[in-house]
């Protein structure tokens, strides 16, 4: 499978740049280690619950609550 | 049926389906094109996830006829807006607030088999103080493998004109203003110093994504066949997602010495002429009785807070992206809902913008406000811009009906200032003056003297 076969499906209406796609290529194992490494290393934090004085200066987003129960059904 | 005319000039990009009008409402048509991916939003469950959020602005479906019936599937009428507002026109902490959300959105949409198939700032608006995305068509199904197509949009409109503001200067915001798909790469690239390099967020996703670019850019072929076989694993793309999101938190600005910042600690009130001054503006608001109102200098918007306080919906525009953003941030730790800090400089203000003159509407285009107010702004205007007085009253004329309006006379010490390396070329400019020039197109609803100051408050009403 090529990543230019799912993005002809569907309406995609923008140009995604072939420069970005290919850049998004390249880092995707690096990005998806990341991503990998991150969770875990959440979890550790949430255990020692080290988290508290960490405020971003941003807006404060909720959290998603609904996460778990959607994100079960939508496998594809 | 409806006129075509009538179809929002700036809704045209995506056959998903567009904005029209229809009796004086705003509506979305959705096109049977866009039809699958909508109901897989409804369905899904991330419409009810992001409204419930405050990410995405509701809307319900209505039976109207559509604008375009060959093409519609369903009409949908979206949450109204109250007053649409550009990037171009945001502090550094609402551009910054804006692309979270865009990627807070984009996060909820991946978990729920779902992407985001566009990221442009112009899509995210503020409405009841927080930024929300307005655009209910922007999303797709999500297939495995897929890269994110709207990775260079966000790095176009959102990261590349935060790095520059907070890394080189704050005033590049403006260039959204020149590029109306966001600031190109190349150019971000060449523009941010070059320690920014040193930055492996700033260094992937504005630097190397400006190389790739430039390299790739007529060799989509090449890079179709070097790519075949790989996939953007789901983790990847929620790795992007995350790695977007820390280079944007990272992001710092900080409005030390700007020349207003401190404007309230610096000016030349004295406590008692500043109560009073207040206390006429909330009298002379009582009288107008506002629903819409635009406060011009408004500063870090101490008077906007007036008129928000009354239920108005309050803009309030200052040249200054420090005393914006100020304004801005307070407002949001205060989950203040009826005002809207914006950057806008009044002698040259946004103009009409992107295909057509129609994309982006003028300041202008955008009113007219109930009231406008425009408290210590008329020096600034008449005499460090030379705008003649008949001239200004006539501005003011086309934004509004009734005008709280400050008359800072000579001899008072910001006037000075303006007078003191230039020739006074403004006999005019005298409370008569001011009077007779704004007599053309206003009257004089009340008149007070602003105690322990030479300053006149006018409440003035359109002719």
């Amino acid at each position: 499978m090529t990543f230019f076969a799912p993005l002809a499906h569907g309406a995609a209406y923008l140009d995604p740049g072939s420069g970005s796609l290919l850049l998004q290529m390249l880092i995707a194992l690096f990005l998806g280690a990341g991503f990998t490494i991150s969770v875990y290393w959440k979890k550790i934090k949430r255990f020692f619950k080290k988290g508290a004085g960490e405020t971003a200066d941003t807006i404060e987003i909720p959290e998603d609550t609904a996460e778990t129960d959607e994100k079960n059904n939508d496998q594809p | 049926m409806t006129n075509p005319e009538e179809r929002v000039a700036a809704s045209f990009r995506d056959p998903a389906g567009f904005l029209f009008r229809h009796e004086g409402q705003l509506y979305r048509q959705v096109n049977r094109a866009g039809e699958a991916d909508f109901h897989l939003l409804m369905d899904s469950g991330l419409y009810a996830a992001l409204t419930k959020a405050g990410l995405l602005i509701p809307h319900r479906e209505v039976e109207i006829p559509p604008a375009v019936p060959e093409l519609a599937a369903l009409i949908i009428q979206p949450e109204t807006v109250e007053f649409i507002s550009y990037p171009y026109e945001w502090s550094f902490s609402q551009l910054q607030d804006a692309a979270l959300v865009t990627l807070a959105i984009q996060r909820r949409a991946l978990d729920r088999g779902l992407s985001l198939k566009d990221a442009s700032a112009y899509n995210i608006q503020f409405h009841c103080g927080r930024p929300r995305l307005i655009d209910t068509l922007s999303f797709e199904r999500y297939n495995e493998g897929q890269p994110w197509t709207a990775y260079r949009q966000f790095c176009q409109h959102f990261l590349a004109p935060l790095a520059l503001m907070a890394k080189r200067d704050i005033r590049l915001n403006q260039l959204l203003r020149i590029y109306i798909d966001g600031v190109p790469l190349d150019l971000a690239s060449k523009l941010l110093p070059g320690s920014t390099r040193f930055n492996l967020a700033l260094l992937t996703h504005i630097h190397a994504h400006a190389g790739v670019q430039k390299r790739y850019a007529d060799r989509g072929g090449e890079v179709k066949a070097s790519t075949t076989g790989a996939a953007f694993t789901r983790n990847a793309l929620f790795g992007l997602i995350d790695s977007l999101e820390a280079a944007v938190k990272a992001l710092r600005w900080k409005p030390a010495g700007t020349e207003w910042a401190d404007y309230y600690d610096a000016n030349n009130y004295t406590r008692a002429a500043f109560d009073a001054k207040s206390e006429l503006v909330s009298a002379f608001l009582a009288q107008a009785a506002p629903h819409t109102v635009w406060d011009l200098g408004s500063n870090t918007g101490v008077f906007s807070r007036l008129a928000a306080a009354r239920g108005a919906q309050t803009i309030a525009f200052d040249i200054d992206p420090a005393a914006v953003d100020q304004n801005y941030r307070q407002g949001r730790s205060a989950k203040e809902t009826l005002l809207l800090p914006l950057v806008m400089d009044l002698t040259n203000p946004s103009p009409a913008l992107g295909w057509n003159h129609q994309e982006r509407l003028s300041l202008a285009g955008r009113g007219p406000a109930n009231l406008v107010m425009a408290l210590a702004l008329v020096h600034h205007l008449a005499i460090a811009n030379n705008v003649p007085l008949p001239q200004l009253a006539e501005f003011f004329a086309g934004l509004s009906e009734w005008l709280i309006i400050e008359f800072v006379p000579k001899g008072d010490s910001q006037v000075d200032r303006l007078l003191s390396s230039r020739a006074d070329i403004f006999p005019d400019y005298t409370p008569e003056g001011f009077e007779k020039a704004f007599a053309s197109c206003f009257t004089i609803t009340a008149k007070e003297d602003i105690p322990d100051s030479h300053r006149i408050l006018y409440l003035l009403k359109r002719r």
